[in-house]
């Protein structure tokens, strides 16, 4: 069924690349915009700093298994980054940086939280405790760069083999030129993060957290909203343009694909967050149970969103 | 003052100098170039916007062939391919009432999107314009499989690496034909080298008889053609 030379594996590695580098952006929104001082200690920059890394870090080896003879003779993998043509050439490049400036601020987040590191290095290197946090500020700004371009290159991979997978070519809208797949894959990817992080770790550690920053459910709205938007534009422009795009589409929306597509990515990935949120907005608050139940359908969505974007992306007839 | 007037002198000097420089060597760029493009209009056959652009042609003829799969099985014999896979697909079609067979291989394209996308530049365009696959490069990413709107790659699960139709650059180069072409007994497959301007294989694609297949993919096949019934 579908396409079949990349299959749940890609899937994960692009799922756990764009959650990855989602969970830093809300990590680095909020130092840089100062919220994470506004409360004594902020668990949603603390989870995002130190779980992004070995999300993106674990997808990336997952794809080290995806590999033919690079699993073999893994000194091949080397030359991955000598093409500067192909996507991949980018991707491997990006989170060669990504990562490791993940890795640090996750450190930098430990070292004034965590009491054996920030005493190791009180007492070693006292000089570095007082530059922390201007430190963590420019790891943020500058990993921030990187994070948008993991999220983004996640989706211009796909959809750089233009004409042969014409699903994942499909342009944002009509009249434009810029493909769909990654501004998707941006959008979800700050979901999937802001659920993991914020929703689900976040509320877990401390319950209050969603009344203290009041905007949040505005912001779930919005994001939400965008990739509903978003999504339907894929598959209204992917119908339209017939062949194997609207193949692809209609596997996802009535073929085998839709249970997985209604239930698990609209159903608890879109529907019922937002109702979530929007109820929160009017009555200013929601119950914790459904606050970490949302995050959990934001994150298992967009997991099931790529597999079957990856899955449904059919080749083009002959 | 005398330095000043030496060094004012000197830049004269080497104006001129720099003058007579440039003029040489433009003289002789210009006389290479025009040697260059004398020498390369001799290999062109023809202006035609869909020109092959590799050495060699291959032409199929849908309308004579059969399906029969001779080529596939002369293919994979020669490549020693497991079984289930091959270098050839032989796609029915249908038109209306008409059934009709079109066999699909590497197109060899000018701009192969395999090439582009290949991450450790294991897949590259010889000069006689084959694709060909540097398997040692290879780690089997699997993106120019995806990214193949011909569909024309596979993947040798032994070995770990991407695999497709190598245009049999060893017989062709002896003079010879590559398999598939040998295997048709019908006569619809065709090859001939390019700058041979009497062969039947340049005769058919200035006439616009045999064509480029799914033009509109943007990669400008190299090497194969096709003639279709109706086109």
């Amino acid at each position: 069924m579908g396409q079949e030379s990349w299959g749940w594996l890609i899937a994960v590695y692009l799922y756990l690349g764009g959650m990855g580098a989602g969970a830093f952006l809300v990590a680095a929104f909020f130092e840089l915009s100062g919220w994470r001082y506004r409360h004594a200690f902020s668990p949603a920059t603390l989870v995002g700093a130190t779980v992004s890394g070995p999300l993106v870090g674990i997808g990336s080896v997952l794809l080290i298994f995806d590999l033919g003879a690079g699993k073999m003779q893994p000194w091949r993998i080397f030359y991955m980054f000598t093409h500067f043509e192909s996507v991949m050439t980018w991707g491997i490049w990006i989170l060669s940086i990504f990562i490791p400036l993940c890795l640090l601020y996750g450190l930098l987040e430990l070292v004034e939280v965590e009491p054996f590191l920030k005493g190791l290095v009180s007492s070693r290197a006292p000089w570095l405790m007082s530059r922390v946090r201007p430190i963590r500020r420019w790891v943020a700004m500058v990993g921030s760069v990187f994070a948008v371009a993991t999220a983004v290159y996640t989706g211009v991979l796909l959809s750089a083999v233009g004409p042969a997978i014409p699903l994942w070519s499909q342009p944002l809208l009509p009249f434009l030129r810029v493909p769909m797949l990654p501004v998707l894959f941006l959008v979800s990817a700050v979901s999937t993060g802001l659920g993991l992080t914020f929703d689900v770790v976040a509320t877990l550690a401390r319950p209050h957290i969603h009344d203290e920053i009041r905007s949040m459910p505005l912001i779930h709205i919005i994001l939400i909203g965008l990739e509903n938007i978003l999504i339907g534009l894929l598959f209204i422009s992917a119908l339209n343009a017939g062949g194997a795009a609207a193949e692809g589409a209609r596997l996802v929306m009535y073929g085998p694909l839709s249970i997985v597509f209604w239930v698990g990515v609209v159903l608890i990935g879109l529907a019922y967050p937002f109702v979530v949120h929007a109820y929160a907005i009017g009555r200013g608050r929601h119950s914790l149970a459904s606050g970490i139940g949302s995050g959990v359908g934001l994150v298992i969505a967009g997991l099931l969103l790529r597999y079957i974007i990856v899955v449904a992306g059919i080749p083009a007839a002959l | 003052m005398r330095p000043r007037r030496v060094i004012v002198s000197q830049k004269k000097l080497s104006r001129r100098a720099f003058l007579r420089y440039a003029l040489g060597t433009g003289a002789a760029a210009a006389a290479g170039g025009a040697g260059l493009v004398a020498l390369h209009g001799v290999e062109e056959v023809s202006a035609r916007s869909d020109a092959p652009t590799a050495q060699y042609a291959l032409i199929i003829d849908t309308t004579k062939c059969v399906g029969c799969g001779a080529c596939v099985e002369a293919c994979n014999i020669r490549n020693h391919l497991p079984e289930g896979q091959s270098y050839i697909h032989i796609l029915s079609k249908e038109d209306g009432a008409n059934e009709w067979f079109l066999p699909v291989q590497c197109q060899h394209c000018a701009e192969a999107p395999c090439a582009s996308v290949c991450p450790t530049r294991a897949t590259y365009r010889h000069e006689s314009g084959v694709v060909l696959i540097n398997d040692k490069l290879c780690v089997g990413c699997k993106y120019c499989e995806v990214a193949c709107p011909y569909q024309a790659r596979i993947f040798d699960e032994k070995r770990g690496v991407a695999d497709k139709c190598w245009l049999c650059l060893d017989y062709v180069q002896e003079g010879r034909n590559p398999a598939c072409v040998d295997a048709c007994v019908l006569g619809a497959r065709l090859f001939g080298r390019v700058d041979d301007a009497t062969s039947e294989v340049v005769q058919l694609i200035e006439s616009g008889k045999a064509k480029p297949l799914h033009p509109e993919f943007g990669t400008h096949p190299g090497v194969l053609r096709y003639i279709i019934e109706g086109e």
